[in-house]
């Protein structure tokens, strides 16, 4: 079977760069499944992708679908011919819509009979004329974040689209793609090589391109040439370049032909802080900073252009020019804000609503504040530093420079916190308040800053809750489920001894009655928030790759401490790992389902003297020589060792429930039995409910 | 087309006559800019209402635009709270319409084969006028220059055909044509008496309406003059006057602005008002766009 190359390309005006490889990707996963269902095979499917251009090359493509043969059933013989041998009319209707002759029909024997049957033979269409309808439904299906309409005309896409090529070898596919005639013409660098370039083959594209139209078409071929070349310039300018992988696919994604340079700033502007500097150049402009050997710093940036210019050095004082009063602005504000201390703002957070139902941002630092010093309190921290973190957690929003650079929140507190001579450990609280920032970022290391951010997405939680905005099915507005998370990361691998059921308690008892119907709804409030919770939890290990048995174990017990849960989840995992186990999980499995026949079992007392069978005596030694080791254990939480004691009891377990008849006759024998039970089974629950555990 | 002034630098008020030139040679009608304060001009009637409905327009014109928040009180070499923006509108958006912005950047003498200039996706959207659209900032050299706007929602209806918008930000392609670090050392013009610099012009006005913009605008008054405008605006509506009732649009968000830069409305409060002026952009563009068909839509040509 002969084969050829495809390429597609779609050229439009400049695309987001955000979503470019996201888009290129999702055009060539898109021909893939097209192909697959169309059952045309190929050996690879490379996606390119540019501001202007989308592009999918599919190397040694089928020319046509493969022919095939179906066999069609007709009707019963019995029914095909007549007493006389001739074809009725079903056997002719049968034959007709085979477009076969009678004589071309065959006997198909099975065991069920014999039916009139036709070999079809199918011929597999032509490639060229699958792939206009494959592109498009490619194309409809592309993760588009907005759509857009342009002109007069009708057609939804990215940007508006230019031209299309659609060629299979050196030949042109007949076809409108997007509302474009397709042809073999794509177009270079918008100024570079305005004009059109005639591809010579398929397989020429990237070649002609790069080497007639200056465009590099291979966005992660330009990637590597960027970075390199931006290494190489931070170099030369006796630094090294901050790569943020982010900003280096966004600058790859607005670039055809990527020239890298550097520029220099006013290095007064270096006492501005770190952060400051690096969003303006990062955030605002899109260049790379450019630090020394000991991570300080240097007044000078990286830019990626998209011209090899007549005058670089028009270019670069364009750039410098463009930096200055940026950081002048910033300068302006740092000094303005530095002139008035940060616990002057707080009165002013009453002018701002934290949301209309849930009063000012005065309302919530309140709150925080009493949560912070509970927490401090039951944790044996510093209450007074709590008091005051709280207090001034949310003043650096009123900020300048926090209204100009929103995500620097926190950080700039923390700045001007250490500039007014607050503790250190209230100023890096201010800004490790906010931390888990994003999944996978680190919880505050600061004791105040566990305490604060706890203390924050609690209220939040809460608030947001009361007030029935929970998030359903992808909404998620006040970002709760990330909040939820933090928070129990923060009690977990902080290692806190906090009771996540009484902070709970203690947040909704900070928010006013106007909120709540009665006592009953705010009970209701703590449950819900919990349970909410726990299912961030489950989550949280499902990620971890601990298996749903394991979790569902321990939360049968609702241990409300999640750091206690964790433990008992850690200790589960390492039971699991030991023999023993299985059989155990079995037992008490068994025990549950005895346990559940009886009424009232918990009443029934435990006697040594009616215990009569050998088997059943010598369980009961066992448990009580392990009872007096695991009590200890298990009051100090270390449930690893209590469980790897308990699985000693196996054997025991396993000849009692061999030899010992339990639901005996003998109501007396039968009760004394359940009662051992269920000290058995009461000892192992002190962990987790490890019958919830599947072989 | 010929390019008159390649050699000879710029003057501001030579930019602003040679894009009029350039666009009324693209069939632009050259307008003139609006008499009411605006945020930018996009407010201008010849764009927000001109864009709704079927009816082709294409037009250009200065106009000045004012954002309080933006004053430095004349310190920073480029934030203003009074501006000039150069406004394009072409309805609908023809194919071209890249290229012929790029033509009039020439035009003026920026040679893309010197300069970096760049589309960068920015879409755009104003909450007050309900309306939004899907284009770039141009960079020239890194600097924002221009916006660029597919219209796809105007007042909250959509745009068929869709509207190309384009507006250049005149003190910042000056400060790259003549070479100037600070706006206000641009040239503006030349007198018998000498050369007239942008600060010569708005220096003092930049002081002083900072002054007042941030210390002393008198809050009461300005949200009392807001309610006024809401319902002046709902009751013209009532009698099918779009375009007065459209001015008391104007009027009620540039008192939100004012209000704004006085750091007299909350977080909160400043959503509640945003959605106060978009219900009032909102029942405008309606009564607007009826208004155009009740007169059978006389721009559309056969």
């Amino acid at each position: 079977m002969t084969k050829q190359t495809l390429l597609l390309e779609i050229g439009t005006e400049e695309l987001p760069p955000k979503a470019l490889l996201n888009l290129a990707t999702a055009f060539a996963d898109g021909m893939r499944d097209g192909l697959d269902k169309a059952e045309l095979g190929f050996t690879e499917i490379n996606h390119y992708a540019s501001p202007r251009r989308l592009t999918v090359m599919i190397t040694e493509l089928v020319t046509a679908q493969a022919d095939k043969e179906i066999l069609k059933r007709g009707p019963a013989i019995k029914a095909a011919y007549d007493d006389e041998g001739k074809p009725t009319s079903a056997a002719l209707g049968f034959a007709k819509s085979c477009g076969a002759d009678i004589a071309d029909l065959e006997i198909l024997e099975t065991d069920k009979g014999s039916w009139l049957s036709y070999l079809a033979q199918e011929t597999g269409e032509k490639t060229v004329k699958l792939i206009p309808e494959i592109a498009e439904t490619a194309l409809s299906r592309l993760p588009i974040p907005k759509k857009m309409r342009w002109g007069t005309g009708s057609i939804e896409f990215v940007r508006p689209v230019h031209w299309v090529v659609a060629m299979f070898g050196k030949e042109t596919i007949d076809c409108s793609i997007l509302g474009i005639k397709a042809g073999k013409q794509t177009f270079g660098h918008r100024f570079h090589h305005p004009g059109p370039i005639k591809l010579k083959s398929a397989e020429s594209y990237l070649q002609q391109l790069e080497e007639t139209g200056k465009v590099i078409a291979d966005f992660d071929r330009r990637k590597t040439l960027i970075k390199n070349a931006v290494e190489k310039v931070a170099a030369e300018a006796n630094g090294k370049a901050i790569l943020d992988k982010d900003l280096l696919d966004e600058v790859t994604a607005l670039v055809e032909w990527p020239v890298v340079f550097s520029g220099v700033f006013d290095k007064k502007y270096l006492a501005l802080p770190n952060e400051v500097l690096i969003a303006t150049m990062q955030g605002q402009q899109k260049y790379f900073p450019v630090v020394d050997k000991e991570n300080n710093l240097l007044p000078c940036f990286i830019a990626v252009t998209n011209i090899e210019s007549k005058s670089p050095d028009i270019i670069r004082l364009g750039n410098q020019r463009v930096i200055t009063p940026r950081l002048s602005d910033a300068e302006f504000f740092w000094q303005r804000d530095n002139k008035i201390p940060l616990a002057d703002l707080r009165k002013k957070l009453g002018d701002v609503v934290f949301q209309q139902k849930l009063g000012s941002l005065h309302d919530k630092s309140e709150r925080i504040i009493s949560l912070a010093s509970y927490m401090a309190n039951l944790l044996g921290a510093d209450t007074t530093l709590a008091e005051r973190a709280a207090a001034l957690s949310k003043c650096d929003l009123l900020t300048d420079m926090v209204r100009e650079f929103p995500e620097l929140q926190g950080v700039i507190g923390r700045y001007y916190a250490t500039n007014n001579g607050e503790d250190k450990e209230v100023a890096t609280a201010l800004d490790e308040q906010y931390m888990p920032r994003f999944a996978g970022d680190q919880i505050p290391q600061s004791k105040t800053g566990q305490i604060i951010s706890i203390a924050d997405k609690l209220d939040t939680l809460v608030g947001i809750f009361a007030i029935g905005k929970a998030p359903t099915g992808d909404k998620d507005p006040f970002a709760l489920r990330r909040a939820a998370l933090g928070v129990l990361r923060i009690m977990i691998e902080g290692k806190l001894e906090l009771d996540l059921e009484a902070c709970l308690k203690k947040a909704v008892g900070n928010y006013n009655d106007a909120l709540f119907k009665d006592q009953l709804a705010r009970s209701d409030l703590v449950v819900q928030i919990f349970d909410f919770m726990m299912e961030r939890l489950r989550r949280y290990y499902i990620d971890q790759n601990i298996s749903p048995d394991n979790f569902e174990a321990v939360l049968m017990r609702r241990p409300s401490q999640p750091y206690d849960f964790h433990r008992r989840l850690n200790a589960v995992v390492q039971f699991r790992k030991l023999p023993e186990s299985e059989s155990l999980a079995a037992a008490n499995k068994r025990i549950g389902n005895i346990l559940k026949q009886v009424e009232n079992h918990d009443n029934i007392k435990f006697s040594h003297d009616l215990l009569k069978e050998d088997a059943e005596q010598k369980l009961a030694n066992a448990l009580d020589s392990i009872r007096e080791k695991v009590t200890p254990l298990l009051d100090n939480g270390e449930y690893e060792h209590a469980l790897s004691e308990l699985a000693g009891l196996k054997d025991e377990v396993d000849t009692f429930f061999d030899d010992v008849m339990v639901m005996c006759d003998d109501e007396a024998l039968k009760n004394n039995r359940l009662a051992l039970l269920l000290q058995l089974s009461n000892l192992f629950l002190k962990t987790a409910d490890i019958s919830r555990l599947q072989n | 087309m010929t390019k008159t002034s390649k050699n000879n630098l710029l003057t501001f008020q030579d930019i602003i006559s040679q894009l009029q030139h350039f666009w009324a040679d693209q069939g632009c009608i050259i307008e003139q800019p609006y008499s009411i304060e605006m945020g930018a001009g996009t407010f201008h009637p010849s764009t927000f209402l001109r864009a709704i409905g079927p009816e082709p327009w294409r037009t250009a014109f200065v106009q000045p635009s004012r954002r309080p928040t933006d004053g430095r009180y004349g310190e920073n070499p480029n934030r203003l709270q009074h501006y000039y923006q150069f406004q394009v509108l072409l309805k609908p958006s023809p194919d071209e319409i890249q290229a012929l912005y790029l033509e009039s950047l020439e035009y003026l003498g920026i040679d893309p084969l010197v300069h970096d200039i760049r589309f960068v996706e920015d879409n755009w959207e104003s909450p007050t006028l309900g309306a939004w659209g899907l284009g770039w900032e141009v960079w020239l050299d890194g600097m924002e220059i221009s916006q660029f706007t597919y219209f796809q929602q105007v007042g909250g209806l959509d745009c068929s055909p869709v509207s190309g918008e384009l507006s250049y930000g005149l003190e910042r392609m000056a400060m790259y044509l003549q070479n100037k670090d600070s706006v206000f050392d641009l040239l503006w013009g030349k007198t018998p008496e000498g050369e007239i610099s942008y600060g010569d012009i708005y220096h003092q006005n930049e002081v002083e309406m900072s002054t007042y913009n941030f210390e002393l605008a008198d809050t009461d008054s300005l949200f009392q003059w807001f309610d006024t405008c809401e319902s002046e605006c709902m009751k013209l509506i009532e009698k099918d006057l779009p375009l007065p009732a459209y001015e008391m649009v104007l009027k009620a968000s540039h008192s939100f602005n004012l209000l704004d830069a006085r750091h007299a409305i909350s977080v909160t409060e400043r959503q509640r008002f945003i959605l106060r002026v978009r219900t009032l952009s909102k029942a405008v563009a309606q009564a607007y766009y009826e208004s155009r068909e009740t007169l059978g839509f006389p721009l559309v040509r056969a």
